[in-house]
């Protein structure tokens, strides 16, 4: 059979149902073989949104999402894509068209070096040159794309082996899939130094999501009488309605979060990389505290925070070992009294009522009107972080976002690559107008994919973040961060698209508009316009610790550290 | 001087792969040697880093490379260098221990040399 072929039929046997991606001349070949496939295509309209769409079907779904563009700009495009989905270790295979094998190199029509452009943001990639490997390189990238920690791979195909023959030797050749690494030879020293702490604290991060440990965590939390913390990709893999749960920490984290971060004697922390975002000032993070770092990537232990117990392993199958080994003891209750009585204290009223209308009560009405399977993606920047800080996650709900890489634009597509892995639950984007109008051309296949996500804008007029930095550490002295004339009317915009659309300027209209929004059978934007002068705080400035935090309305007067 | 080796695919864009590392974490390697080795389809690489805690740093993110087989540390007690020296008499080729041959290049002062430090 022919090349295009064998992709096809390649994909169909990965289980792949759907893909997202534009078509281009080197990939005609392949989209020619797609017309007879029942792998459902969604058209997009700018390659990075491809990229962010799978990247949001593989955080929902868990398996990974595939997407494709032609070479040249195509892929250049893609790249954004791709490194988002890279930062945040999220499984995906990217498929790019290249020119043929005997024309790379010079300079021909769309030509772009997309192996070399994409090395550095993907798990692995391959550049197709041999027809006689193709199949085993597929089969490779997605084998690759699911083991150990996750990660996108991308594979770079030229028009030729599209067209050469594949035989049926070279199609039934399989892969071998490497046992996962695990090391947990220090198990025993994690078990005594957990057992002997008096004021434990247990981290996650985003490998937890992935692993899906979040119940088995809190039942190690139980055990411990430890409170749990979140790093931002964590948020959702553990319960926040959970009295040990205190949410997200980190530079516009929960105060409480914080204090537990930087109070306790010994840190389990599982699936996290120790962020710049979350510890604040290296050098200052974790001094007193003695950490056991569980990671499924060898390679991330000791790369950040030094001097540590480590665990390789995925989360699941360690915080199971360490159930077991720490079975049948109990403990003082002391540190757990204090944190949960913090954490009530920690829980102040943003249901703002003032106008403008404040950001706070939106994220209240959203957490109080979605359903308990909600699934809820952000852009980045200020929507970000007051979705982190004040949406409650529990139950089914989700929550994802670009944590590492911080991809403006991103929620938009990633909440349709959700609601395509979820047909059934209500997806929701926070979005900001900075964000928005980066991928807003997705109105498109939104509508035409029938694609029907609520988009909840919350419209400041400015790049709400960077603003705010330039307020706090820059006298104020505002460049190039307003739009004045030129934003559009979102309403407008929307509807441009055949998407529906409506203007919240009340607080006492939210509620209602959200609830509409979750009935919605086509694409739904809700335009709130948000007071600019509002910022997100509290928050601990880069490079700094928690006792330099800039609390605005945050009442917290716990210590700091 | 920390000395490090690696079992690689011998194909296209190996090096590429392996440097990018070295690039991002911002170590310079002082000497490199990559050849044919007695496993056939792969590679070693033999390179040297003055700083062993970059070393150390990057050892794991090399193991976690795809076309990586092993990476390794080795003990290098024995210091092997070779050097080529260019001048008007021709070409000289000089192995010995690093100290010999460092002493013969800076003794015979060539208008063009290349040193081998370490990695062989």
């Amino acid at each position: 059979m022919k090349g295009a072929r064998a992709a096809v039929e390649l994909l169909e046997k990965q289980n792949v149902q759907v893909m997202f991606g534009i078509p281009g001349g080197v990939l005609l070949p392949f989209y020619d073989e797609l017309v007879q496939s029942d792998i459902r295509h969604i058209l997009v309209r700018h390659e990075q949104c491809a990229g962010h769409m799978a990247d949001g079907f593989a955080r929902v779904s868990k398996k990974p999402g595939v997407c494709i563009a032609t070479s040249g700009p195509g892929a250049t495009n893609l790249v954004t894509g791709v490194a988002t989905a890279f930062m945040d270790s999220s499984p995906m295979v990217a498929i790019t068209g290249q020119v043929e094998t005997d024309k790379l190199g010079g300079d021909a029509f769309q030509e772009a070096d997309s192996f070399s452009l994409m090395m550095p943001v993907t798990k692995h990639n391959f550049r197709v040159t041999d027809p006689k490997v193709f199949p085993e390189t597929m089969k490779k990238a997605f084998m690759i794309a699911m083991t150990g920690r996750y990660g996108p791979v991308h594979i770079d195909i030229p028009v030729d082996i599209f067209r050469a023959e594949i035989t049926d030797e070279q199609m039934a050749k399989e892969v071998r899939i490497p046992k996962p690494k695990r090391n947990l030879s220090e198990l025993l020293d994690a078990i005594k130094l957990l057992e002997k702490a008096e004021r434990p604290t247990i981290m996650v991060g985003g490998g937890v999501a992935w692993s899906q440990a979040g119940g088995e965590i809190t039942r190690l939390a139980e055990m411990l009488m430890a409170p749990i913390v979140t790093t931002l990709m964590a948020k959702g893999s553990v319960a926040e309605n959970h009295p040990l749960v205190l949410g997200v920490c980190g530079m516009h984290g929960r105060q409480v979060a914080n204090y537990a971060l930087n109070n306790c004697d010994v840190l389990l922390a599982i699936g996290t990389r120790f962020s710049d975002r979350v510890t604040g000032k290296l050098s200052e993070f974790g001094r007193k505290t003695k950490v056991v770092h569980v990671d499924i990537d060898s390679s991330e232990i000791g790369k950040n925070v030094k001097g540590r117990v480590a665990l390789v392993g995925d989360a699941w199958t360690v915080v199971n070992a360490l159930i077991a080994g720490l079975q049948k003891r109990t403990k003082v209750a002391t540190w757990r009294a204090r944190i949960i009585e913090l954490n009530k204290q920690c829980t102040c009223n943003y249901d703002l009522c003032s106008e403008p209308l404040k950001p706070q009560k939106v994220i209240h009405e959203l957490s109080k009107n979605l359903p308990d399977d909600a699934i809820v993606t952000t852009e980045v920047g200020q929507n970000q972080m007051w979705a982190a800080h004040f949406y409650k996650c529990y139950s089914k709900r989700m929550f994802i976002t670009s944590g590492g890489l911080g991809t403006m634009g991103f929620g938009f597509p990633a909440a349709m690559g959700a609601k395509i892995a979820r047909p059934n639950c209500v997806v929701a984007d926070i979005a900001g107008d900075g964000s928005l109008q980066m991928v807003s051309q997705e109105f498109a296949t939104a509508v035409e994919s029938d694609i029907p996500v609520m988009i909840c804008l919350l419209n400041n007029g400015w790049l709400g973040m960077v603003k705010q930095w330039q307020k706090l550490f820059y006298g104020s002295r505002y460049k190039a961060t307003q739009f004045t004339a030129g934003s559009p009317d979102f309403v407008k915009l929307a509807e441009a698209y055949g998407a529906e659309a409506i203007r919240v300027e009340k607080h006492s209209e939210v509620a209602e508009a959200i609830k509409r929004g979750c009935k919605a059978e086509v694409p739904f934007l809700i335009d709130f316009i948000i007071d600019p002068e509002e910022d997100v705080l509290p928050m601990t400035p880069p490079g700094k610790t928690t006792a330099d935090c800039i609390k605005g309305r945050c009442q917290w007067k716990g210590e700091v550290c | 001087m920390e000395v490090m080796m690696l079992l690689v695919y011998d194909q296209p864009g190996v090096m590429q792969r392996v440097m990018g590392e070295f690039n991002r974490k911002r170590i310079n390697v002082e000497t490199i040697v990559v050849g044919k080795c007695e496993v056939p389809d792969r590679a070693r690489i033999v390179l040297s880093i003055e700083d062993k805690e970059k070393a150390l740093s990057v050892i794991e993110h090399m193991r976690a490379l795809h076309e990586v087989i092993e990476a390794d540390l080795v003990d290098h007690s024995r210091h092997e260098a070779y050097a080529l020296l260019f001048s008007r008499d021709g070409v000289c080729r000089v192995t010995g221990s690093v100290d010999e041959v460092d002493a013969i290049v800076k003794k015979s002062q060539p208008e063009r040399y290349v040193q081998a430090m370490n990695a062989i």
